[in-house]
């Protein structure tokens, strides 16, 4: 074994190569507070290896990436874990770098002859905030692709050759499969390629002036190995646990629905560039994009001159504490404005649901080459959800909210839909309070009609000890797939009072071909029933010329026969208890 | 200037920082390839999706449609429903086969050669199969004709049955280069 090593040392002088990197001296001793060089070296290395093996997993195509990633994430053993670690360690880098560039301008490391290498330490601060931003859109879901369609509209800012440059960044005009394979051609070649090259000088550039001391120096002076190496790996080792606390908590990184175009997403990047999304509120794009953060680049490059006196550097400490401080302040802002907004709220929750849903449908029936988004729009709960809120939600909420659980901006006019025709639901209706409340028919003209007026206002004790079995029944005849049905004995009560003891029958006939005044309830709640009082509510069966502004969806042709199945399957599906919003 | 790191040092000490800092040195080098060595081990884990099932039947040809004379004719075998990792493709052509009459029996053959894999050709002036790679010829009920081929055993037999004049072949890879027939699953 000696043999070798000394034949291998005799070609390559690697032993004077490794003593050269270990004894390299630390003046003032070891010391926590230079761990963050290497903390940062360690995590791109940790980014490389887990970046690699994410690469044998990873299709860059507008149609298998999301698919690509869903497969590892759900089907490929530790395959989430793996994911977690890169997605998290990115993370840490940013926290990393923040904290490393925060100690070289407070010690002054930055000052001659360290100027060069300061100027590197910036380039790989722009070089590794670029890998996040390309590496945010891979997954290709909803949160990637809306958030990055901003970013890359904002290249257009650049004068001149903005335009241009866009083009090249997203491979035409529109996002499609170029934009996929160059971002990821960006992410894992061109930037990991020019981090290396620049960590190389950086590192060389390092070695070259050595330690900057933080002065006093608290004792000896010390080699690098192993002291220095002993806190730098153990730091490291901090980083790592960190990370990996993280992946477990979190249970991996997250993963939208696939990006869809025709579904608008909130767009929101990452958290540590919130603060750019935040200030894009306050001033034009052009300043946002360009002339602020150029300014705040050349003014970092002008640091080791700025640092020359006293003065200078206590200014460029101060710059930037109130550039973190500024942002920071951003940040919150765009956080608690989220909070607030009860609408980003629910788009959130929306996207969480589908996100869900989707992995559902592809885990039972895998996914067609179309790739995974037709799975959602195809999807009939997604498509009820989305056809109440365009079609229903102007006039009839769904327990509170529009079917996909946004807040509705104008007052609610017809009836809440959530658990229509079950017993609890009917119970309501049947009682005049409720009948004549906002949730059922509070905003529409039958609250001063015949039913609210002259039955239900009326009810006394007796009457309203009956609405229970009368609701039941009704509810029965719906035949909702989550209710039991009831017994031969309780149909008959329920026949008993709806014939004789409350006299329903006056007004609305059952299982009768005749047409009373009111509404027909043969068959109420059932699919049918429901098909076609949507299709064509001012039909003599059901409320006639009494029609309070119900459009008659079919004959209006606002749906198609299809969709209103589609419609009134989900409204029988769930009660309110099962629909309601978390 | 004091040498530093003074020999006065206790030397337990410097022992244990030595241990300390190649243990965790190794452990954060080993970190990041340990994050995904399940995920990178999941081919051959058998933690991963199996696609395991009953081998379907595949309808290959009308039986009075065949030549009486027992030539070898050739078939493209198509899956109604095949899953690739993440994906589910409706009609897939997988694979494809020889069939050949033998009375009011057929034969059906692998395409592929059990010795590599390449696609085995049909010469008719010959009378033979013959793999175009590396020179096996096989006879036309599959066995090796001649003892030269590099072939370990003859062309891979599939299960066939006729219903209703159609011919049916249970279609499946076998693993290449063995004497034996094991199946690929």
């Amino acid at each position: 074994m000696k043999a070798i090593i000394d034949w291998l040392d005799d070609r390559s002088g690697f032993r004077t190569l490794i003593k050269e990197a270990l004894y390299e001296k630390v003046p003032g001793g070891a010391r926590w507070r230079y761990v963050w060089g290497s903390c940062l070296t360690f995590a791109f290395f940790a980014q490389v290896v887990t970046g690699t093996l994410l690469w044998m997993f990873y299709s860059p195509s507008a149609q298998t990436a999301w698919e690509s990633v869903y497969f590892l994430q759900y089907h490929v053993w530790g395959g989430w874990f793996l994911r977690g670690i890169h997605h998290y360690m990115a993370q840490a880098m940013v926290v990393l770098l923040v904290l490393h560039l925060m100690q070289v301008v407070i010690d002054g490391a930055y000052k001659a002859p360290r100027e060069l290498n300061f100027w590197f330490g910036i380039a790989l601060m722009g070089v590794t905030l670029g890998l996040s931003l390309t590496g945010y859109l891979l997954p290709w879901d909803q949160k990637g692709y809306w958030a990055t369609t901003v970013a890359t509209n904002l290249i257009a800012e650049v004068p001149l050759v903005g335009v241009y440059l866009q083009k090249l960044v997203v491979g035409g005009e529109e996002y499609g499969h170029h934009t996929v394979t160059r971002f990821f051609a960006l992410h894992a070649g061109v930037l990991p390629g020019a981090l290396i090259a620049l960590v190389v000088g950086h590192i060389y550039l390092f070695r070259r002036h050595g330690i900057h001391a933080k002065e006093p120096r608290p004792k000896r002076d010390s080699y690098f190995w192993p002291d220095q190496v002993l806190k730098d790996a153990v730091a490291c080792l901090a980083v790592a646990l960190a990370v990996i606390v993280l992946t477990l908590y979190f249970h991996g990184a997250p993963l939208g629905p696939p990006a869809d175009p025709a579904s608008a997403f909130p767009a929101r990047p990452e958290w540590y560039f919130l603060f750019l999304f935040q200030l894009l509120k306050y001033v034009p794009a052009f300043w946002g994009a360009v002339i602020i953060p150029a300014f705040v680049v050349l003014l970092m490059f002008a640091q080791p001159f700025i640092g020359k006196s006293e003065k200078g550097h206590r200014f460029n400490i101060g710059f930037l504490w109130c550039l973190l401080i500024g942002a920071g302040a951003l940040t919150f802002l765009a956080f608690s404005e989220d909070r607030a907004n009860k609408k980003h709220f629910a788009a959130v929750e929306e996207a969480d649901w589908l996100a869900k849903r989707v992995v559902e449908i592809a885990d039972k029936q895998g996914i067609p080459p179309s790739g995974a988004v037709t799975l959602l729009r195809e999807d009939h709960e997604n498509r009820a959800r989305h056809l109440f809120s365009s079609n229903c939600a102007s006039c009839h909420l769904y327990n509170g909210h529009d079917g996909r659980g946004f807040p509705v901006d104008s007052n609610q006019s017809a009836p809440d839909l959530a658990g229509f025709a079950s017993r609890a639901w009917l119970e309501g209706l049947l009682d005049y309070d409720h009948y004549v409340s906002t949730k059922y028919f509070g905003g529409t003209a039958f609250k001063d009609g015949k039913m609210a007026t002259k039955v239900l206002k009326k009810f006394g004790e007796k009457e309203k000890a009956l609405v229970p079995k009368v609701a039941a029944l009704l509810s029965d005849i719906a035949g909702l797939p989550y209710q039991e049905p009831l017994s031969e004995k309780e149909r008959e009560e329920g026949f008993n009072v709806f014939f004789d003891e409350l006299g329903c029958i006056d007004c609305h006939d059952i299982e009768d071909e005749d047409e009373g005044s009111a509404p027909d309830l043969t068959g109420y709640g059932s699919r049918d029933w429901l098909a076609a009082i949507v299709s064509d509510p001012s039909h003599e069966r059901f409320y006639g010329k009494d029609n309070d502004r119900m459009p008659s969806f079919v004959r209006d042709e606002k749906l198609t026969v299809e969709e209103i199945g589609i419609l009134v399957d989900w409204l029988r599906s769930k009660s309110s208890a099962d629909s309601a919003v978390r | 200037m004091s040498e530093p790191n003074d020999s006065t040092d206790d030397g337990d000490r410097r022992a244990f920082i030595t241990k300390a800092t190649v243990g965790v040195s190794v452990a954060c080098s080993v970190f990041p390839f340990a994050a995904g060595v399940p995920a990178f081990l999941d081919p051959v884990s058998g933690n991963g999706d199996g696609d395991a099932g009953e081998i379907p039947w595949s309808k290959v040809a009308s039986f009075s449609a065949l030549p009486e004379d027992g030539t070898p004719t050739r078939f493209g075998i198509v899956r109604e429903r095949v899953t690739d990792a993440w994906s589910t493709l409706t009609n897939v052509p997988v694979g494809a086969v020889y069939i050949v009459k033998q009375g009011d029996q057929v034969k059906a053959f692998n395409l592929k050669c059990p010795h590599l894999g390449c696609a085995i050709d049909h010469r008719s002036d010959q009378g033979d199969f013959f793999c175009p790679c590396h020179n096996s010829s096989f006879a036309f009920d599959g066995s090796v004709s001649n003892p030269a081929s590099p072939s370990p055993r003859g062309m891979d037999g599939l299960e066939t049955k006729i219903e209703n004049g159609f011919v049916y072949v249970r279609f499946q890879q076998f693993r290449p280069n063995l004497a034996e027939k094991v199946p690929l699953i």
